[in-house]
């Protein structure tokens, strides 16, 4: 199979970690697709038998770090209202207020934690996969993930 | 005894060895407050799926997924966000010499098997053919050859399936279309599911095929039948 073909199944994965880390849709739709730019020109990197799902999400990854991130564009929430609403012609109303609040509340986490969260809590990484992405220690992960948890835990409310 | 709150995130997420586990589970059951807290962790793990999952139904931006599909340009163009940098250049030319390697292979054979549906991938052409109509361990004369078929918990008819060093596992909801649930490469390409080693990828998509079937496979018999179904 093409390598295209492969990545393919994975975009939805590496959409939501894009919106994860940018925090408003322009950047991660812009994230995403430079991310795959990325991918497809270093296609001889990635070694066949391993997750690629994985290996694109440390592009994307550091991809962000050197650009985006630089940029420090002020961003506020990773779904602002007017798209919440959108959102909420086509689904519930309620999800697209609830992906609003935990949009805002992910906003507020330092990168390094909202990372973590995205990876462990959204896209359910085994932490060793995790940490191995993210190139740091499983200690580290875990005084992030828990940091994070209780930050979001807080920002929505016993609700959560 | 004390959990301290990274142990305890690490039970809620299922990631402590068996032992650690149990003591949690001791310490658990003699303090509800504890209970509790295991209980807000998972319920806001399943609020900010849910709260992602909202973003599959949305289209992928047009230009992203051009640059998968079948006649995309091979070299990407620059990106707006990435400053060009020299050894781009290189990396660009190597993918073309790749990709035209792999172009001259599979071309013949290649009908575009994944699309999107609603941002969801789904198998199409002859991949979505072959898990309509091919019954498990025969290839019918094409290049799909089907392993298992089951049920998983939610009712879906699930069937793994390779082609080539590709294998897979698609799942459908009555007449919907299959949904690409896994796809792994590095498969062995004979296709017999005998000759797993743990480890390897045959053995990972089997393994994930249990994790997700609900009973056993379906036999000769039973396969049959849920395929008239479709």
């Amino acid at each position: 199979m093409r390598f295209e073909d492969e990545l393919l199944p994975h975009l939805p994965r590496l959409r939501r970690v894009a919106y994860a880390l940018a925090r408003n849709p322009a950047d991660a739709d812009d994230l995403l697709q430079a991310g795959v730019e990325r991918a497809l020109v270093r296609r001889d990197q990635w070694q066949p038998g391993t997750r690629i799902d994985a290996w694109a999400i440390r592009i994307l990854r550091n991809l962000w770090i050197d650009t985006v991130r630089s940029r420090s564009r002020a961003g506020e929430t990773f779904v602002p209202a007017e798209q919440g609403d959108a959102i909420g012609q086509h689904g519930e109303q309620e999800m697209a207020v609830e992906m609003h609040n935990i949009g805002r509340a992910m906003g507020k986490l330092p990168p390094e934690q909202r990372e973590v969260i995205a990876l462990v809590m959204v896209e359910g990484f085994a932490y060793k996969e995790a940490a191995e992405i993210l190139d740091i220690p499983i200690g580290t992960l875990t005084s992030r993930l828990v940091r994070g948890r209780d930050a979001l835990l807080g920002a929505l409310g016993e609700a959560a | 005894m004390t959990i301290d709150p990274e142990t305890l995130a690490a039970y809620a997420d299922g990631e402590l060895d068996p032992l650690t586990a149990k003591r949690v589970e001791r310490a658990i059951a003699a303090d509800p407050a504890l209970a509790a807290e295991v209980d807000r962790h998972r319920a806001l793990t399943a609020k900010l799926r849910g709260a992602f999952a909202g973003l599959d139904a949305q289209p992928m931006p047009a230009g992203v997924e051009a640059l998968l599909k079948r006649d995309a340009n091979v070299v990407p163009f620059p990106t707006r966000a990435a400053k060009p940098k020299p050894q781009r250049w290189y990396g660009a030319l190597a993918a073309s010499l790749v990709a035209g390697l792999l172009l001259g292979q599979l071309v013949p054979r290649s009908g575009g098997d994944l699309g999107f549906d609603g941002g969801m991938p789904v198998a199409q052409g002859q991949l979505a053919h072959a898990l309509d109509t091919q019954l498990a361990s025969t290839t019918d004369g094409g290049l799909v050859r089907i392993g298992i078929t089951f049920r998983d918990r939610a009712g879906d008819l699930c069937r793994t399936f390779e082609q080539g060093t590709t294998g897979g596992i698609a799942c459908a909801q009555g007449r919907q279309p299959w949904r690409i649930e896994q796809l792994r490469s590095g498969m062995g390409g004979n296709g017999g599911t005998a000759y797993a080693q743990a480890g390897s990828p045959m053995a990972t998509l089997m393994a994930d095929a249990q994790a997700m079937a609900a009973g056993e496979p379906l036999d000769a018999a039973a396969e049959q039948a849920a395929l008239k179904g479709r």
